[in-house]
C-alpha cells in the first residue's frame, strides 16, 4: 500500500520516473541482460535554490526526501563534502531502537521506528531493518533500577520494553556468560523485541534515490566553505563548486555541525568526539539480539554476513580524527571477552572511527536558531543513525510550515540558555 | 595513543590523563546572567585545530595543567601549569 | 575408501629443495575433513594437502565456487580452514601439527560437492546488490528471507565451548621498529643497530627473508649473508609469525607476536621512536573469467610452493607473465618438471582470454585465441604496495601509472619506507637504500629519545639533541611495469567477496561511482584480506567504468589493524581492579553475599537482611563502611573551600563538629554530599559517597588549582587508608564504650555531629564519629587500614553478649530510607538541582560564591521542579519496585526513587519524585506497578518515615 514513488500523492512537477525494484524486475533483467539505471543522479549546481541541505547523510537525504514528497518542496539542494553516506551514516553500527528514558525520547524514537519499519515498502529499497531483539545488560543494582525505570516508561508509551533476568538472558545468547563469577556479573537486562539491525547504508542510499525521484539535486564532494548572512537572515552558501542563492538552510551535519553553524554564527553546545567500532571476521551466525552493556561500555551484534560488529562509548577526549586508537580495541575486546569469553580466538578485522557531536544532555539539537533562515539538525552524538527518519520528517515539516513540531519541540537549541535540558543522559550513555 | 607532554612528569601515555574540557573563563556568579552563565556552561568552540584545553594528571602528579592541541592531528605544542598563566596574567 | 585410512592421492611432493623450509625428518598426520594426510614438519595445511594432491580447500562465500590456493601465504583468500574449535585459520601460513584436525569452511555437505553452488547458475539474476532490490515486503516476511540469506554467511564457526587461551601484552621501548623481515627490512635492522639503536625486527612469515627466500641460488646465498649480519647485531630483536598489525599517534605501535611456545598470540605494545615499514609488495591477481578456478595462481604462490615446500603445483601449465618474477617461475617450473605449455608475454602483447574448468583449471583461451589443456595457470602481472601503515600514519599514497602502483607521499619524520614500496632496483640498490634508511631512523630516533627527555622537567643532565646530519638516502629506481589490472573477460576481482569486475562495472552503472560507494554497494575488499589483493584492482574497474584515472579514482583508506588479530590477544589479562576492604577474610568467613558496588565488592547481606535491620533497631549491629570517600584536607584555607564547594555555611564550625553538606556542579545538579568535620584548627576530614570519592577528588583539585590557586589546601585522597565501620543501635554507645579509650562518649561530651580522635581497642589515632546514615544512636569509626580486621573483630568479640551482629548494604538501605535520607544518583538524577532533593534548609543563597549559585538562585525564583518526597502506599503491604512510575492517566507525573518494606515500620515506604503540584504532604498520588496494576499512595510530611525528629540519633 505504501508504494509511494507510484500512487501517493506528492509532488507531480518534478516527478521522475525511476526503474522499480523487485524479485521480479531482477529476473526479468537477470533475463534480458538489460542494466540497471542510476540510482540517483549526477547533476552541476544550480545557482540558487529554494532549501539547501547541508549534510549528504541520512538526516540530510531524509530531510530533503519528505521536503519533497510531503511538503511539494521539490527545489532542494543536498551538498555534502564527500560522497552520500561517507561520514556517521556509513559508519555507526547501525541499531535501532526506541526504548529510551524520556517520554519525549520514547515518543520521538518510536515514530523512528515505525519509519523505518515500512522504509523498505516506503522507498521501493530494502534497507535490511532486522527486528532482532536489542538487550542492555545491567551489572549493578544502579543499572537494574534504570533498565527498570525505561522499562516502565517505554510501557506506559506503549514500547514492548521490559527487564529480564539472567536465565532469558542465556536463552537468547547462549555464548554469554551469565554465572556470578565474572568481574561484573550480569543481574538483568532491558530487553526491547522491535530493536534491531539495519544496513546503514541502504538507508542512505534508498533516500537519496526516493529524494532523486522527487527531483531533489543531490551534490556529493561538494563542500561548504562560507554561508552568507545579513541582518540576521540567510542568503546563501558558498561551496568549492561556487555560491548558491538560498533564504533556508538546514544543517544536518555531524561531526562538523560546530564548523557549518558557526559559518552562520551560531554558537554550539557541542564537543566532537570520535567513537570507534569494528569488527571481526566473519563466523557462521550464533548471536542473535544485540546486546549492550553500558558497565562494560560495549555493544555487538552479528551481521546477516557472520562479521560480529563492536561499539564501545566515546573517545575521552575531542577530536577530529579518524584514524582510531590501539587503546579502543584492546578495551573492546577485553569487554566482549568478558560477556562471551569463548571467542577469544576470533580475530579482529577492521577498526574505523566517526564522529559524534555530544552535547550536554546527550540529546539532539534540532530546530530553529536565532539566524532567520538557518535550521539545525545535529547533536546527535552516538544515537543519530536511529533518528534519521524522524528527524527528516520533522525537520521537513519546520522548514515547510516554519512551525516546530511537537515531537521535537524538547530539542530546540533555547533549552541550553533556558535551563530545560533533556534528562536522557542516563539512558543514551552507551545506549545503542 | 598520544603522549601528553605534562608540565611536571615529562611526557607521559594520553591514558594517565583525564581530559577535562575546553578552557574557560566563569562569569561572575553574582552578576551574571542565564544567557551568559549558560554559555559558560554549555557553548564550546569546538574548532577543528588548535585548541587550549584544561586536563588533569590522574594516575601521575594530580596537577590540572593547561595543553595547546590540534584536534586534527592531536599533535600537542604547549603545556603549561595554571600558576603560569596566572603569573603571565599579573 | 575408509575415513580412518591415510590418504593416499597423486603425490606432488617433489625430492629436497635447496631451500625448503620442510624438516623431512619429522613426518606425522593430520586431519582434513575426517581423513588422514600425511605431512613433514615446516609444512602448512595446505602445503601438506597440495602435496598430497588436494587442490579444492574452500567454497566462495556468494557462489559458492571451489576455490583452491592462490598466493600460498597469510593473504590466500581460498585457504581459510577450521582448526578445532578455532575459525578461519589461515591455512597456507598456519604450520601444520601432528594430529590437527582441520576442516573445509563454507561447504556442505562437502567440499567436493556443494549444494548452494547452484547459486552459480543464478548469478545472472543475483547482481550486486539484489539484496536491496527484493524483498522489501512485506516486512513481516523479512525474517524469513534474512535467515535463508544468513545460511550464506561465510567463514567458521564460533564455539560456546572454547576455552580462553592465555593471553598477555608487553610493553616495549625500541628505538626503530622495523616492519617487514625481508631483505630490505633486514638491511635497514642491521644498519640501525650497528648506528647504536635498539631494533624490533618484525616479520608476517616464519622465517626471515621476503622473496629471497624462493629465489635461487644467489638469494639463498644473499640471505644466508643477510642472515648472518642479523644476528651479529645483538641488539636487534627478530619476531617472526610475528606482525605490525597498526601504527597509531605518536608512533604507539602494535605487533602481534604469534611465535612464541604455549602462547596464542601476544599483543606487544611498542613505543617505538622511529617505524620503518618495509613489507614488500604483494603480488596482484589478474581478473579474467575463471581467474578464481583452482589451478590458477599467482607466480609467487607457484614458487613458494616448489621452493619452500617443495610441492609441484601441476602437471602442465600456462603462464602470464609481465615481469622478472614471472619468469623465474617459468624456470622453477619447468625444474620442478611441470610441463610448460605456453608462456605468454604480457610485456610483448601476451595475454590470457578465460580459463574453463568446474572444480579446476581444464583449459586456457590464450590472449590469441589459442585453447590450451592445462591445470595449472600461473599469472605475474604485478604488484601492491601495502600502505597500510603508511595510511595510518596520515599519509596519502600516490598512485604512479608507469610503475602501477602507489608510493609513499609525504611521511612523518618517525616513519620511513624502505624496499620494494618505496621503489624497484637490484638487490644491491635496495640493500643500499635499507642501509641509508635504517641508519637515518637510528639517527631519527636518537634526535626524537633526546627531545622525550628534554621534556621531563626534572631531567638534569640538560642534555642536547644531537646534531649529526641526515643520511643521504638514494632514490630507488622506478622500474617500468605494466597497468595490468583486468584483461578482456570479467573475473573475480574480491576472491573472498565474490565480487567481480562486471559486479563493479554495475555498480557503478548505478550510480556508485566513487571507489567508496561502489566497494560499499558490492562489498569488495570488505572480507578477510581487506583489500590488500583486491583494492588496486577494484579501483582499476571502477576507474574504467567510469572513465576516469587512476589518480582520480584515488585511493581508500587502508584502515588498522593491518593483519586481522585476535580478540584474545588484544584483550589480554584481565586487569579491572577489585577493591575489597580489610575486613574482606571475616565477611567471606560469615559467607556474606557480594555486592559489586563499582571497583568494590561488599557484603549485601549475611542471610537474613530483615533480621539485620531489626538487629540495628533492637540492639547494635556494625557495617564496614569502607569504601565511603575520604578526603583529608589541610591548610588555613580549608573552610573557605568548603564554604564554596558545598551550599551550605562552614564558616563557623568549631573544632570537634562534624556537618553533613551537598555539593552541586555549576548547573546546580547535585553532584555529591556527605559529612566533614573538623579535627583541628586547620585539619579536615571530610567523606564523600563511595561512588564519587575519585570524582570529587578531582573536583575539588580542579577548583583549587585553576580557579582559587591562591587558596592553601592541601588535599590527601585517604580512603584506602582507612577502615571504616558504623556501629549502630541503641546499644552502640555501651559497646564503643568497651573499646575506646581517652574518649568521654556521654552525651553531653560527644554529642550527636561531633567528631574526636582517639583509641579503639588498643589502636591509636583513630577517628570516632557520631553520626549516622540509620537513625539510631550511631558511631562512625575510622581505624587505620591495618587494624580494620583487628578492630572489627574486637568488637564483634567485646559485644557478642549485647547481640552485634554484621548488617550489610541491604540493611542499610532499608534502615537509610525508613530516615529518609536520600542516595545522590539514586533519588536524584542528572537533572536534579538543589531544591528539588528536599534541602532547602541547607542552601545558603546569601554566600558570596559558591559552586552552581546562579543556578540554584533561578531555581528557587521558578519554583516549576520536580520533588523528592517520603510516600507510603495505602495499602502498606505492597512495596511498588524502584523506577515505579507515578502517574496521572497515561501522564508520568513522577517516579518511585527507593523503595522497601520496613520490618522496623511493618509497611511499605518509599522516596518519591514528583511534579510540583503533587508535592503537598497529604495528596494522593497513582503508581503504576511493572505488572501494570495501579496502587495509590501518599505524600509524607518528611522524607523520613522513621523518628522524623532525630530523637534517637541524638540520644
Amino acid at each position: 500500500m505504501t508504494r509511494s514513488f507510484f500512487s501517493r500523492n506528492g509532488t507531480r512537477s518534478g516527478y521522475q520516473k525511476q526503474a522499480r525494484y523487485s524479485a521480479f524486475d531482477l529476473f526479468r533483467r537477470g533475463l534480458s541482460g538489460a542494466e540497471w539505471p542510476r540510482a540517483w543522479r549526477s547533476r552541476d549546481p544550480k545557482s540558487s535554490y529554494d532549501v539547501v541541505v547541508i549534510g549528504g547523510g541520512v538526516h540530510g537525504l531524509a530531510t530533503a526526501y519528505y521536503l519533497a514528497k510531503e511538503h511539494g518542496i521539490t527545489d532542494v539542494a543536498v551538498l555534502d563534502k564527500g560522497y552520500i553516506g561517507g561520514g556517521a551514516s556509513g559508519r555507526n553500527t547501525a541499531i535501532i531502537r526506541s526504548n529510551y528514558l524520556t517520554p519525549e525520547g520514547v515518543r520521538f524514537y518510536d515514530r523512528s521506528v515505525k519509519l523505518y519499519e515500512n522504509l523498505s515498502a516506503e522507498l521501493n529499497f530494502n534497507v535490511m531493518f532486522s527486528q532482532r531483539g536489542h538487550l542492555t545488560l545491567a551489572h549493578n543494582d544502579g543499572a537494574v533500577r534504570t533498565m527498570r525505570w525505561r522499562a516502565e516508561v517505554n510501557k506506559l508509551e506503549g514500547i514492548d520494553s521490559e527487564v529480564i533476568g539472567p536465565a532469558e538472558i542465556k536463552n537468547l545468547v547462549p555464548f554469554m556468560d551469565t554465572s556470578e563469577h565474572t568481574r561484573y556479573p550480569i543481574l538483568g537486562a532491558l530487553y526491547h523485541p522491535p530493536g534491531g539491525i539495519i544496513r546503514h547504508d541502504a538507508v542512505v542510499w534508498g533516500y537519496a534515490r526516493g529524494a532523486d525521484a522527487h527531483d531533489v539535486h543531490i551534490h556529493p564532494y561538494t563542500e561548504v566553505q562560507g554561508i552568507d548572512v545579513e541582518n540576521g537572515r540567510v542568503h546563501g552558501v558558498r561551496t568549492n563548486r561556487g555560491g548558491i542563492a538560498t533564504s533556508k538552510v538546514v544543517n544536518c551535519t555531524a561531526g562538523y555541525s560546530s564548523l557549518i553553524s558557526g559559518m552562520a554564527g551560531v554558537g554550539m553546545p557541542i564537543g566532537t568526539f570520535p567513537l570507534q567500532a569494528a569488527v571481526t571476521e566473519r563466523v557462521k551466525p550464533f548471536l542473535h539480539p544485540v546486546v549492550v552493556s553500558g558497565t562494560l561500555h560495549v555493544y555487538v551484534s552479528q551481521t546477516d554476513r557472520g562479521e560480529l560488529v563492536f561499539g564501545a562509548s566515546v573517545d575521552p577526549f575531542t577530536s577530529y580524527s579518524t584514524r582510531g586508537s590501539l587503546e579502543f580495541i584492546e578495551g573492546l575486546a577485553g569487554h566482549v571477552l568478558e560477556l562471551m569469553p569463548s571467542l577469544s580466538k576470533l580475530r579482529l578485522l577492521r577498526q574505523w572511527a566517526g564522529l559524534c557531536d555530544m552535547t550536554p544532555d546527550y540529546s539532539p539539537i534540532m530546530g530553529v536558531t536565532p539566524v532567520e533562515g538557518f535550521y539545525i539538525d545535529v547533536g546527535w552524538g552516538t544515537w543519530g543513525f536511529k533518528a534519521g527518519p524522524v528527524s527528516g520528517e520533522a525537520m521537513a515539516e519546520l522548514v515547510a510550515t516554519g512551525k516546530t513540531p511537537k515531537i521535537i519541540a524538547a530539542f530546540d537549541l533555547a533549552r541550553f540558555a533556558e535551563g530545560r535540558l533533556v534528562g536522557e543522559k542516563g539512558a543514551a550513555a552507551v545506549g545503542h | 595513543m598520544i603522549l601528553l607532554p605534562c608540565p611536571h612528569c615529562g611526557p607521559r601515555n594520553a591514558s594517565e590523563f583525564r581530559y577535562a574540557g575546553e578552557a574557560s573563563t566563569r562569569p561572575d556568579p553574582n552578576a551574571t546572567t542565564p544567557e551568559e552563565w549558560r554559555a559558560y556552561l554549555y557553548i564550546k568552540n569546538n574548532p577543528a585545530g588548535w585548541t587550549t584545553e584544561k586536563w588533569f594528571h590522574r594516575t601521575g602528579c594530580r596537577r590540572y595543567f593547561t595543553a595547546e592541541r590540534h584536534t586534527v592531528t592531536n599533535e600537542v605544542r604547549e603545556t603549561r601549569l595554571p600558576a603560569a598563566r596566572l603569573e603571565s596574567n599579573s | 575408501m575408509s575415513r580412518g585410512a591415510l590418504k593416499t592421492g597423486k603425490s606432488m611432493r617433489l625430492g629436497r629443495q635447496p631451500g625448503e623450509v620442510l624438516d623431512r625428518s619429522r613426518q606425522f598426520v593430520f586431519t582434513w575433513n575426517g581423513r588422514k594426510y600425511p605431512a613433514f614438519g615446516g609444512d602448512t595445511i595446505i602445503s601438506a594437502l597440495s602435496a598430497a594432491g588436494e587442490s579444492v580447500f574452500s567454497r566462495s562465500f556468494k557462489y559458492h565456487r571451489p576455490r583452491g590456493l592462490l598466493t600460498a601465504s597469510f593473504l590466500d583468500p581460498g585457504c581459510n580452514v577450521q582448526v578445532g574449535d578455532e575459525p578461519n585459520v589461515r591455512g597456507a601460513h598456519r604450520k601444520v601439527e601432528p594430529h590437527m584436525a582441520a576442516s573445509a569452511q563454507n561447504a556442505w555437505p562437502s567440499l567436493r560437492f556443494d549444494v548452494k553452488s547452484a547459486n552459480r547458475y543464478l548469478e545472472r539474476f543475483l547482481p550486486p546488490g539484489f539484496y536491496y532490490k527484493t524483498f522489501m515486503e512485506p516486512q513481516r516476511l523479512w525474517p524469513l528471507y534474512e535467515r535463508v540469506l544468513q545460511r550464506f554467511a561465510g567463514g567458521g564457526k564460533a564455539s560456546p565451548d572454547a576455552p580462553h587461551g592465555y593471553y598477555d601484552k608487553r610493553y616495549a621501548h625500541p628505538d626503530v621498529v622495523v616492519a617487514g623481515g625481508g631483505p630490505a627490512g633486514m638491511g635497514a635492522a642491521v644498519a640501525a643497530a650497528e648506528a647504536g639503536a635498539r631494533v624490533m625486527l618484525v616479520e608476517e612469515e616464519h622465517e626471515l627473508g621476503g622473496h629471497l627466500r624462493w629465489g635461487d641460488e644467489e638469494d639463498l646465498a644473499a640471505l644466508r649473508r643477510l642472515g648472518e649480519e642479523v644476528a651479529r647485531n645483538s641488539t636487534i630483536e627478530v619476531m617472526t609469525d610475528s606482525v605490525v598489525t597498526g601504527r597509531y599517534d605518536g608512533n604507539w605501535v602494535a605487533v602481534s607476536q604469534r611465535s612464541l611456545p604455549r602462547v596464542e598470540e601476544r599483543l606487544i605494545k611498542a613505543r617505538t621512536k622511529t617505524l620503518v615499514v618495509a613489507p614488500g609488495l604483494i603480488e596482484r591477481p589478474y581478473v579474467f573469467q575463471g581467474n578464481d578456478a583452482p589451478g590458477v595462481m599467482l607466480s609467487t604462490a607457484a614458487r613458494r610452493l616448489i621452493n619452500l615446500y617443495a610441492v609441484k603445483p601441476g602437471e602442465r601449465a600456462v603462464v602470464l607473465t609481465a615481469n622478472a618474477e614471472g619468469d623465474a617461475a617459468v624456470a622453477d617450473l619447468e625444474r620442478a618438471g611441470v610441463e610448460v605449455a605456453r608462456v605468454e608475454d604480457a610485456r610483448n602483447g601476451g595475454d590470457i582470454g578465460r580459463v574453463r574448468g568446474g572444480q579446476g583449471a581444464r583449459e586456457v583461451e590464450c590472449g590469441d585465441g589459442a585453447r590450451i589443456e592445462c591445470d595449472l595457470v600461473v599469472t605475474a602481472t604485478g604488484w601492491t604496495a601495502p600502505t597500510s601503515l603508511l595510511n595510518m600514519a596520515g599519509d596519502k599514497p600516490f598512485y604512479n601509472p608507469a610503475a602501477a602502483r602507489f608510493f609513499p607521499s609525504r611521511l612523518p619524520e618517525d616513519v620511513l619506507a624502505t624496499g620494494g614500496i618505496a621503489g624497484d632496483g637490484s638487490l644491491d640498490e635496495l640493500l643500499e637504500h635499507a642501509r641509508a634508511t635504517g641508519k637515518e631512523a637510528a639517527r631519527r630516533a636518537r634526535g626524537i629519545g633526546a627531545a622525550l627527555r628534554a621534556g621531563i622537567p626534572q631531567s638534569t643532565d640538560g642534555e642536547e639533541a644531537p646534531q649529526d646530519s641526515p643520511v643521504t638516502i638514494p632514490d630507488l629506481p622506478v622500474n617500468g611495469h605494466l597497468e595490468l589490472f583486468r584483461g578482456r573477460t570479467h573475473g573475480i576481482v574480491d576472491y573472498s567477496e565474490d565480487v567481480s569486475s562486471k559486479d563493479l562495472v554495475a555498480a557503478v552503472k548505478e550510480g556508485y561511482d566513487s571507489a567508496e560507494l561502489a566497494k560499499r554497494y558490492t562489498t569488495a575488499t570488505m572480507g578477510p584480506t581487506q583489500g590488500k589483493l583486491e583494492t588496486v584492482n577494484a579501483m582499476a574497474v571502477i576507474a574504467e567504468a567510469t572513465g576516469r584515472s587512476m589518480e582520480e579514482t584515488g585511493a581508500t583508506t587502508w584502515r588498522p589493524p593491518y593483519a586481522p588479530i585476535t580478540l584474545g590477544a588484544l584483550a589480554g589479562r584481565n586487569f579491572e581492579p577489585v577493591r575489597y576492604s580489610p575486613m574482606q577474610p571475616w565477611h567471606e568467613r560469615q559467607g556474606a553475599r557480594p555486592l559489586v558496588a563499582g571497583a568494590w565488592i561488599r557484603p549485601d547481606h549475611y542471610g537474613d537482611p530483615e533480621a539485620e535491620v531489626r538487629n540495628v533497631r533492637k540492639n547494635v549491629g556494625v557495617i564496614d563502611v569502607t569504601p565511603l570517600g575520604k578526603l583529608d584536607l589541610r591548610g588555613p584555607d580549608v573552610s573557605e573551600l568548603l564554604n564554596f564547594l558545598y551550599v551550605n555555611k562552614w564558616s563557623n564550625l568549631e573544632v570537634g563538629k562534624v556537618r553533613y553538606g551537598v555539593m552541586c556542579a555549576e548547573d546546580g545538579v547535585i553532584l555529591d554530599d556527605g559529612v566533614t568535620g573538623r579535627l583541628g584548627p586547620e585539619h579536615y576530614l571530610m567523606t564523600t559517597t563511595s561512588s564519587g570519592a575519585a570524582g570529587v577528588l578531582e573536583w575539588i583539585e580542579d577548583w583549587l588549582q585553576t580557579y582559587q590557586p591562591d587558596w592553601r589546601v592541601h588535599v590527601t585522597p585517604v580512603t584506602g587508608a582507612y577502615a571504616s565501620i558504623n556501629i549502630a543501635g541503641p546499644k552502640s554507645r555501651e559497646l564503643l564504650a568497651r573499646v575506646a579509650e581517652g574518649v568521654d562518649l556521654s552525651t553531653e561530651a560527644f554529642p550527636y555531629m561531633n567528631v574526636r580522635t582517639g583509641t579503639v581497642a588498643g589502636v591509636e589515632g583513630c577517628f570516632m564519629w557520631r553520626i549516622g546514615f540509620t537513625g539510631e544512636l550511631s558511631y562512625e569509626i575510622h581505624v587505620p587500614a591495618a587494624y580494620g580486621l583487628y578492630v572489627w573483630e574486637a568488637l564483634m568479640e567485646r559485644g557478642a553478649d549485647l547481640g552485634v551482629r554484621p548488617f550489610g548494604v541491604e540493611a542499610q538501605r532499608v534502615l537509610r530510607l525508613e530516615k529518609g535520607h536520600f542516595i545522590v544518583g539514586q533519588d536524584t538524577d542528572a537533572l536534579t538541582q538543589g531544591f528539588g532533593a528536599g534541602i532547602s534548609w541547607a542552601i545558603k543563597l546569601d554566600k558570596e560564591d559558591f559552586v552552581g549559585k546562579p543556578e540554584l538562585v533561578w531555581q528557587g525564583e521558578r519554583d516549576g521542579y520536580f520533588r523528592l518526597i517520603g510516600l507510603q502506599p495505602h495499602d502498606g503491604s505492597v512495596a511498588p519496585p524502584e523506577a515505579s512510575q507515578i502517574v496521572e492517566g497515561k501522564t508520568i507525573v513522577g517516579r518511585i526513587t527507593s523503595s522497601r518494606f520496613s520490618s522496623t515500620l511493618e509497611r511499605s515506604i518509599c522516596l518519591g519524585f514528583v511534579a510540583p503540584h503533587l508535592a503537598e504532604p497529604g495528596t494522593t498520588v497513582t503508581v503504576q506497578l511493572p505488572n501494570g496494576e495501579r496502587i495509590t499512595a501518599r505524600v509524607m510530611e518528611h522524607l523520613a518515615h522513621y523518628d522524623p525528629e532525630g530523637a534517637k540519633a541524638r540520644g
